[in-house]
């Protein structure tokens, strides 16, 4: 594995920063899509940028995960290939669901630059807004430890958060990076090329951080099957899964801030779940009893049915939950154990079609019941 | 107390094979136990898995979903797609610990009229067996 070696000069960020203004000033893409800090100046949005002066105050690895950043791209190239050059820093996750979107036609990737970048995991979002000085000196700690427990619980237990895991353009190569380095490893021909335009070719071996970060990985699999057993305890069964969800108040903010949900029209909102009064008071009377609003757990699980094969694992539903389910926790468990039906890894590759749109004639026989 | 328990099933069949199948059982007099309740789509893969959920979770003892025999698709692949979204179906009710003999695959071509009464037969008795569907009784759905 080969790579550029980047000096670090103040921080990480303002070293990715400059790298980036390079990038604008060769045109080797025109405009870059970044976190870029909101006037109230605690918060950070997604920023089409082409104007140097406004990178200043852009921040390539925000302490908190607000839009997923898959869905502001797929804002921008829904409906075909962007007419402009775009280079998109994100997280890992955030490119891995942008694969997924791009399988799912929502993504048009051709005059995309996916820059990935090694991902030390993002705050709560309830814990940063409560205080975000404090929010923003722990997620220093956390840049600096790597393993830090202040981050949320499902970046804790994410495996693909550093590393070469991800089909990027470009990764940015923070993990362990001592000695004031960082690396910039290309995984495409895009790639390469602009690390060739801006003169600092692949050359140098990445082997030392290829290792940490493989290492790292293996300890982050252990916690990943640690956490989900204890939860899975808890969530099996019928009766522990209407607890754990019996909280829920309908909201749908999971599903409207998961960037896989890219249905223009949720079944869960259509009109064919908003039933009669007849029909509520037919059931009520059957069961003697009926909760109001019903069909609670038929929305969580109806959702792990439609996306748990492409579910990246990013937390944003659980971020998004008023009523603090751990939704996305739940979902990786059965995100892992369906995708590992078709032995598929949501957003590792593009060349990989999606599990229900191909079959074979012979398989899962195990299924069929004579 | 369980022999006193008659199963519903919920069945959803396919418009060319299995449905015709139920017909054919119909019409060559077969008997088997009036517990399923079929209702035709067009294509095995026309059921989405949340169909099967809704039917499982207001109640229904089991459910059942019947198409063509693989190759024999009246819309050539349909029911390879089944197989698959039925696959994933099973797994996730597996791992929330939920009774996935509950739910239930088989292929029944128009000609099979006795396989249909069998099928029928046999899965009642199996769920017979289970006992009624938990969810019944859930309050907080």
């Amino acid at each position: 594995m080969k790579g550029a070696i980047l000096k670090i000069e103040n921080s990480i960020e303002k070293t990715i920063i400059e790298f980036l203004k390079k990038g604008l000033d060769k045109k080797l893409f025109d405009v870059v899509l970044i976190p870029v800090k909101v006037p109230a100046g605690d918060s950070y949005a997604w920023v089409l940028v082409q104007d140097k002066a406004l990178l200043e105050d852009a921040n390539p690895l925000p302490p908190v995960m607000l839009v997923q950043g898959a869905k502001a791209l797929s804002s921008i190239t829904r409906r075909g290939k962007s007419n402009k050059k775009i280079a998109a820093i994100m997280r890992p996750c955030e490119i891995r669901a942008s694969i997924e979107l791009s399988k799912l036609q929502q993504i048009d990737l051709e005059n995309i630059c996916l820059i990935s970048i090694d991902c030390p995991g993002a705050l709560p979002l309830k814990d940063y807004l409560e205080d975000t000085k404090k929010g923003i000196d722990t997620f220093k700690k956390v840049i600096k430890e790597w393993g830090n427990e202040s981050v949320r619980p499902i970046c804790q237990m994410c495996d693909k958060s550093v590393g070469l895991s991800i089909q990027s353009d470009l990764h940015i190569g923070i993990f362990g990076a001592k000695n004031n380095e960082i690396y910039l490893i290309p995984s495409s021909q895009k790639g390469k090329s602009i690390l060739e335009e801006i003169g600092i070719p692949a050359e140098e071996s990445m082997d030392n951080w290829e290792k940490k970060t493989k290492e790292f990985v293996e300890t982050r699999k252990k916690n990943r099957k640690k956490i989900q057993s204890t939860l899975s305890e808890k969530v099996m069964g019928l009766d522990n899964l209407l607890e754990t969800f019996s909280n829920c108040i309908n909201c749908h903010n999971c599903q409207s801030v998961c960037p896989i949900c890219y249905c223009r029209q949720c079944y869960f909102e259509s009109e064919k779940m908003k039933l009669s009064s007849d029909d509520y008071l037919i059931r009520a009377e059957s069961k003697g009893i009926l909760r109001f609003l019903p069909d609670t757990l038929l929305f969580h699980l109806g959702r792990m049915t439609h996306m748990s094969l492409s579910c990246v694992g990013c937390g944003a539903c659980e971020d998004a939950c008023p009523m603090s389910i751990k939704v996305a926790q739940i979902f990786s468990i059965v995100g892992d154990r369906s995708q590992k039906v078709f032995n598929y890894i949501p957003g590792k590759s593009i060349e990989e079609s999606l599990p229900l749109k191909v079959y074979e004639e012979d398989e899962f026989h195990d299924v069929e019941k004579p | 107390m369980k022999d006193d328990f008659e199963p519903t099933i919920i069945g959803f069949l396919c418009r060319w094979c299995s449905y015709a199948g139920a017909d054919l059982a119909g019409t060559s007099r077969l008997q088997y136990p009036p517990s399923m309740l079929p209702i035709r789509v067009m294509c095995s893969s026309r059921v989405d898995p949340v169909f099967i959920i809704t039917a499982f979770l207001r109640g229904a003892d089991a459910v059942l979903v019947a198409g063509c025999h693989p190759g024999d698709c009246h819309y050539i692949e349909g029911n390879y797609y089944t197989r698959r979204r039925f696959a994933c179906l099973r797994k996730i009710f597996e791992t929330l610990g939920m009774e996935s003999d509950r739910i239930r695959l088989s292929w029944i071509s128009a000609s099979e009229g006795p396989r249909f009464a069998q099928v029928v037969t046999d899965y009642t008795d199996k769920i017979k067996k289970l006992g009624p569907n938990p969810a019944k009784k859930e309050i907080f759905l």
